[in-house]
């Protein structure tokens, strides 16, 4: 009877469309988890190599979660005092808060179980697969949120560990350290949907490229708020230039 | 170092780290936010990838100094215009990384 076939049908569409996203997802994802083992092998070396007890050197992957900071925690460990390597990590992850400040729209949608577990996977690839998808309907934005969270967390727990038992097994001739760099290049054209989102970009670059003598990678987030000031003022400047002409078409 | 200072970095770390994470994107969850605030929102992002990228790209494994080659702005030029071109992440990374072997190997 059709009245009993519809909610299978309904079931199977939603299997479809969670089967399609993820799918989607993992897509997304491997493009930008392969630039990342080889750094994964480096990190699991150096955490062999580190003044850390192993074991803390270790949990920095899961708790921490973030290869650059990761590796100057354990790099400097044992040459620099305690507030040095933690002012160190903090600045580094910095950059973060502007990743939680973008995400902050669509996560309004989200249940709370999930504000609180996603910023744990919020590393740049994650943030910048996800920015790409904040005007998607919740329940996508979670499936693909989780999916590709899960991926990045999962093959960051494996590679490094393995990276402490094996060393770095990719030849350095292969170049993949500059993988990242093409990856968000084409990102970041992806993300670019309207001027001022242009304008916050190219204020963003050429400011992070004024800054790139800093140290800690402090000028991402100096070219980052730049960038988004400056296509603030943009838009402001639009709508005033918009006001105008209505203004001068009103008139007599 | 000792084991009780190797915990307390990595807390410290770990706490900070979530901090900064979760930080905004808890605060503004639940409240109204003003309609510039939303706008200027949409453009952190873009603002943000384009500085990771070129901060990635000029200071190399060392975070700091500028430090780029003909080579690997010829391929990120590659990569960009296969990005428009094709829209697809996997292409801009095989244009990308093929035209930095292959210039390299001149």
């Amino acid at each position: 009877m059709p009245t009993d076939q519809q909610p299978t049908a309904g079931i199977d569409a939603d299997r479809a469309r969670r089967f399609r996203l993820d799918r989607t997802a993992l897509s997304d994802a491997i493009p930008l988890v392969v630039p990342a083992i080889p750094f994964g092998f480096v990190l699991g070396l150096a955490i062999t190599e580190s003044a850390m007890p192993l074991w803390a050197a270790w949990l920095t992957s899961p708790l921490i979660f973030a290869g650059a900071a990761q590796l100057t925690m354990v790099t400097i460990a044992g040459t620099a005092s305690l507030w040095a390597i933690i002012s160190a990590v903090l600045v580094i992850n910095s950059r973060h808060v502007m990743y939680s400040a973008a995400l902050a729209p669509p996560f309004r949608h989200q249940p709370k179980w999930l504000r609180w577990l996603a910023p744990f996977v919020m590393i740049d690839q994650v943030f910048a697969l996800a920015v790409l998808r904040n005007n998607d309907p919740p329940s996508s934005f979670r499936r693909y949120y989780i999916t590709i969270g899960i991926v990045f967390f999962t093959v960051w727990n494996v590679v490094v560990p393995l990276g402490m038992v094996v060393g770095p097994i990719i030849p350095e001739s292969w170049q993949l350290d500059f993988a990242p760099v093409v990856m968000f290049a084409g990102l970041t054209l992806f993300a670019v949907k309207r001027v001022a989102a242009g304008v916050a970009a190219l204020v963003g670059g050429l400011v992070s490229l004024a800054a790139a003598g800093l140290p800690d990678r402090l000028g991402i987030l100096i070219g980052a708020v730049s960038g988004v000031l400056a296509g603030a003022v943009y838009e402001e400047w639009i709508s005033t230039r918009n006001g105008e002409l209505t203004d001068a078409e009103a008139a007599p | 170092m000792s084991h009780s200072a190797a915990a307390v970095v990595l807390l410290a770390g770990a706490v900070g780290t979530y901090a900064f994470r979760g930080g905004v994107m808890l605060l503004l969850a639940d409240r109204t936010i003003p309609p510039i605030l939303e706008r200027s929102l949409q453009n952190v992002g873009p603002a943000v990838l384009a500085a990771l990228t070129i901060n990635l790209a000029v200071s190399g494994g060392g975070g700091s100094g500028v430090d780029i080659v003909a080579i690997e702005v010829a391929a990120l030029v590659v990569a960009c215009v296969v990005a428009v071109w094709r829209k697809n992440l996997l292409w801009t990374l095989a244009a990308g990384m093929v035209a930095l072997w292959v210039l390299a190997a001149f």
